[in-house]
């Protein structure tokens, strides 16, 4: 989850009364904000992806002010006629088809918006624009932008200076070379022809998705902004730049159009759209009965305008709203609007008598007959290191079923044997009292049409004078007690037991598994001081369905 | 359950066996024990009540100082008689004898004439008859031949004798002794009979160090975190719900498509999921069903949705993946369903995360269900799980609508603490599936209950299994 840094001086500043900081802490969760960290200074909160309206302070005012009833309804974008235009050339339709932008005037940002803004395009990047996939912003200083801009594409000889360089460099070097073109550059693949933005001084102003160029850098004297979307869906284009357009408004830039044609491409309009609801919905989803007046009055608490419309209400939602689909929406906003706090928790009646699951039970009378038999039991994970599994263990990789990029060596492949694990735990107990008799219930992985998953029972124990014959006993009593079944042993091998003392265990013929005494090299291999024998069966599919 | 028997009650039943009503001085000499050894032995029999204890009282007799010189110069009228016969004529005055005899003058002149021995004829006392020795003077002898001079009153057979010289003053010290005997009581007789019959038992009669510290053994037993999500099983039992079970490994199709989350959504790593490496589920969902999930995905994400990325394979990201599928194949009108399992997050494992943990979630599926229902149900589990404070925040979550997440409070740590999260299902989840009524859901990380329970910081601790841990954890609390 994203987080931001808010500091109280500068919400109390934004929010344009003086609220105290105790007040303002205590609304944030109600906005669906998580705080992280609170100091004497600020707050780190964490916020959903799908409201990246709350990457800025100013987002987050935007809502404090509703919840605090400072300012209600919706906040419009007023966007004035420019004079800039963006011509797009047909050449972009089969690698980034759109580009939308707008222009921010007559304000400046001080390095902490300079800062919250990178946040929020960054998250814009990766949420909406789906890792710049999707769409991608670029924000330019006005004042070094020469009218009329074309957007086209260019061979990736072209060269410019990048952003952040001090050397002009060609676009495969900075595919190469910059950290940026690294990441991104798969999205340009097969494409000979390469994105760019272009003044009519045949300067490059950017290469979307990857970087833009140095001329148009912005800095805190920065006066005037040229924000650009580029894009392969219209629809996320524009609705990534109503977000960044919101937020600039909101620090006091004025907005200003920017002509947009060619290639079916078109000036944005980044208006609010509407959404009927049926008051309805609302009372029996929240379990109220709250009067049409009451959800329009909540509605505007949380910065939607609304309004009766016969038996349903008209609701207008932003543009920047970009998480609001259907009724259902709405029905959240109004319950957000309405003060979560100020629903009393009821409870349904139900003449439904609940049951455990047949598994389950019978689980859990294994457990607690292992128990009886005086073995504790342990939980080891399903998701395993191949080193204990395998390596340690001294056994066969062919079933190793591996996860994709795993951050963690110790959790890397799907365990297709417990007693791996449970030798595993004995070498990290070897300074406790022997014996140590342990066993683990769990679900193993086989690879199948895709992957079989069976639960096991694997058991161990470890002292001195352990031997086949005991766990062999625990097991025929385990089988007797549990199932009144007999089973009978068969020598076999493997290469995790002692040659010679190993045995298969089978019922009516079928194997159910292995009972013997560890190899002494793999007691070597978890550095164990004493013998360990047991047994792994498998549980479903055999002895229960 | 035999007895154990230290050798010295063994002894002393033994002996008791034989003969009752035995002192401890007998009982000593028989047993062959000091009198200390048996009278620490008589303690703890009777304590056992295996022995009973008689207090007795013993009469006995000394001699008096009147009673001493008696036995050295005989009786007053013994003495009276001697010296009448060393007299010529066996007479003398009356005065005379006086002066002889003294204050034992009356006494001597009364028996005498008593006894027949003397006749007093004007102011003489002539010596008459035969003077045998009286059972008195028998009485005073033995008493002064025995070493130290004392008779039992048991010992005496003519008790007139006794009376008579009791007449006497200060001839006899009359003295009583208190004892104890000892005999066995009906259980004790039965125990030793038994163990004179048990030669062979050894254990029987070995002493043992009762004070001395035994060593500490250590009851197999459950796992801690098994017995939590034991007692959450029971809760939603109790609260009506019925158990669903299923596969960690699950196709992306039931852990994300069809609870709406887009295909190119960051969301698929948001939760850094495990995608097993060259595995693909062959069917993943009836032809129906990926057709409706398919049609919602491209309409409201507006991109190409792919059956082959819905048949990618992960280690499930939530348990949401099992409940819904059971929903969408069932279309209950009315349920209440939990499942409890392992789900995964491809995470750095830390004090804060596991890469694996437990998840529990329930729904509840009826037409008139509400988002306050819910809120109340997650206030009941957690009254049942001993949790007194509860509040409720809005949250989001890609397939619930409303969403909350809700706080409880800490008592060890004093603060609010996040738990469970909840919702009710979108329609964009629901109606494609064909399922007709609001699905009410919520769940949580088992884990996270099982370290505020145990106090523990780290979350690692409940999968380390060590020995130690294991065992500090009360089994009954």
């Amino acid at each position: 989850m994203p987080v931001v840094t808010l500091y109280f001086n500068r919400l109390q500043k934004i929010l344009g009364r003086k609220i105290s900081i105790e007040k303002i802490v205590s609304t944030l969760p109600l906005l669906g904000l998580d705080i992280e960290e609170e100091t004497k200074d600020h707050v780190n909160i964490e916020y959903s992806p799908n409201r990246p309206d709350f990457s800025t302070d100013y987002g987050i005012v935007t809502g404090l002010q509703g919840l605090l009833g400072l300012k209600l309804g919706m906040s419009k974008l007023k966007i004035k006629k420019g004079k800039g235009a963006i011509k797009v050339d047909s050449s972009v339709v089969r690698v980034r088809p759109y580009i939308t932008a707008i222009e921010a005037r007559n304000d400046t940002l001080d390095d902490e918006t300079i800062r919250q803004l990178i946040a929020m395009q960054e998250d814009l990047h990766n949420g909406i624009g789906r890792r710049r996939k999707k769409t991608s912003i670029g924000i330019h200083d006005l004042d070094n932008v020469r009218y009329p801009l074309v957007y086209t594409t260019v061979p990736r000889t072209r060269r410019f200076i990048p952003l952040g360089s001090q050397n002009e460099m060609t676009i495969s070097e900075i595919l190469e070379k910059t950290e940026t073109g690294r990441t991104y550059g798969n999205l340009l693949e097969g494409h000979k022809r390469v994105p760019i933005i272009i003044d009519s001084k045949d300067n490059t102003l950017s290469f979307p998705p990857i970087i833009n160029s140095n001329l148009t850098e912005v800095t805190a004297k920065s006066r005037n902004l040229l924000i650009e979307v580029t894009a392969t869906d219209k629809n996320a284009a524009e609705n990534t730049l109503a977000l960044v357009a919101y937020t600039l408004q909101s620090v006091g830039f004025q907005l200003f159009s920017v002509r947009i044609s060619g290639a079916r491409n078109s000036t944005p309009s980044l208006d609010a759209r509407s959404m009927l609801i049926d008051p309805t919905l609302v009372n029996s989803t929240l379990g109220l009965d709250i009067d049409p007046s009451v959800m329009i009055k909540s509605l505007r608490k949380s910065r939607l305008d609304a309004k009766i419309k016969g038996k349903k209400i008209l609701c207008t939602i932003p543009r920047y709203r970009t998480d609001i689909f259907g009724p259902i929406d709405m029905v959240e906003e109004i319950a957000l609007g309405y003060g979560i706090q100020n629903l009393e928790p009821t409870i349904p009646e139900s003449a439904s008598t609940g049951q455990k699951n047949s598994l389950t039970v019978l689980l859990n009378a294994v457990r607690s007959t292992m128990i009886g038999l005086g073995y504790s039991e342990v939980l080891n994970f399903e998701l395993v290191g191949k080193h204990t599994q395998y390596d340690l263990a001294n056994r066969n990789v062919s079933n190793m079923i591996s996860v994709i990029n795993s951050k963690s060596q110790e959790h890397h492949i799907l365990r297709d044997a417990l007693i791996p694990g449970l030798i595993d735990i004995l070498s990290r107990n070897i300074h406790e009292p022997y014996p140590q008799k342990i066993f683990e219930i769990g679900t193993v992985f086989y690879k199948d049409h895709p992957i079989k998953e069976t639960i096991h029972l694997g058991c161990v124990s470890a002292y001195s004078d352990v031997s086949f014959t005991e766990v062999k006993s625990i097991l025929q009593s385990l089988l007797k007690t549990g199932f009144n079944l007999v089973c009978k042993t068969a020598a076999d091998t493997n290469p995790m037991f002692a040659d010679g003392r190993t045995a298969s265990v089978l019922i009516d013929n079928d194997k159910i598994g292995l009972v013997g005494e560890i190899a002494p090299l793999v007691i070597d291999n978890f550095k164990l001081r004493t013998p360990v024998a047991g047994f792994e069966i498998t549980l479903t599919g055999l002895i229960f369905d | 359950m035999s007895q154990v028997l230290h050798p010295i009650e063994q002894k002393i039943l033994t002996s008791l066996l034989e003969k009752q009503n035995l002192t401890p001085e007998e009982l000593s000499e028989k047993t062959k024990l000091s009198i200390d050894q048996v009278r620490r032995g008589i303690e703890w029999l009777r304590f056992k009540d295996l022995i009973q204890v008689n207090d007795s009282e013993k009469h006995h007799i000394s001699l008096g100082h009147r009673g001493i010189e008696a036995s050295e110069k005989g009786l007053p009228e013994r003495q009276l008689i001697n010296y009448l016969k060393s007299l010529f004529g066996f007479s003398c005055e009356i005065n005379e004898a006086k002066n002889q005899l003294k204050d034992e003058f009356s006494a001597a002149i009364a028996n005498a004439k008593k006894n027949g021995w003397i006749e007093i004829h004007e102011n003489r006392i002539l010596l008459k008859g035969y003077h045998d020795v009286i059972p008195e003077e028998r009485l005073i002898k033995t008493i002064a031949s025995r070493s130290p001079a004392v008779v039992s009153i048991d010992e005496i057979e003519d008790k007139t004798v006794l009376d008579s010289l009791k007449k006497r003053p200060e001839f006899l010290i009359l003295n009583s002794t208190k004892y104890v005997t000892i005999n066995l009581t009906e259980k004790g007789a039965k125990l030793a009979s038994q163990a004179s019959n048990q030669t062979t038992n050894v254990d029987l009669i070995r002493a043992i160090d009762v004070e001395a510290p035994s060593p500490t053994i250590f009851a197999a037993r459950s796992n801690p975190l098994q017995d939590i999500i034991d007692e959450v099983r029971e809760i939603f039992v109790s609260l009506g719900f019925t158990e669903l079970t299923g596969n960690s490994t699950q196709s992306s199709f039931w852990n994300f498509d069809a609870l709406f989350i887009p295909q190119d959504h960051p969301a698929r790593e948001m939760q850094d999921t495990f995608y097993l490496k060259e595995t693909r589920a062959e069917k993943v969902a009836t032809p129906e069903q990926i057709k409706r999930i398919s049609a919602v995905h491209e309409k409201v994400w507006r991109y190409n949705w792919q059956l082959e990325e819905a048949k990618r394979m992960v280690l499930r990201t939530h348990t949401t993946c099992v409940t819904i599928k059971n929903l969408a194949d069932q279309k209950y009108d009315e349920a209440r369903l939990f499942s409890i399992g392992r789900v995964f997050r491809n995470e750095k494992v830390s004090y804060k995360h596991l890469v694996e943990f437990n998840q529990v979630e329930g729904v509840v599926v009826g037409k008139k269900v509400t988002l306050r229902d819910l809120m109340g149900l997650q206030m009941e589990f957690y009254r049942k799980m001993g949790i007194k404070k509860a509040k409720f925040w809005p949250t989001f979550f890609p397939y619930t609508e409303p969403s909350l997440q809700s706080m409880i409070y800490n008592e060890r740590l004093e603060k609010w603490v996040e738990l469970f999260g909840m919702g009710i299902f979108r329609p964009e989840v629901t109606k494609p599936l064909g399922i007709k009524n609001p699905v009410l859901a919520w769940g949580g990380g088992i884990e996270r209950i099982a370290m505020l329970r145990f106090g523990l910081d780290d979350v690692r601790e409940l999968y380390n299994n060590k020995f130690s841990w294991l065992r500090s954890v009360p089994k009954c609390q």
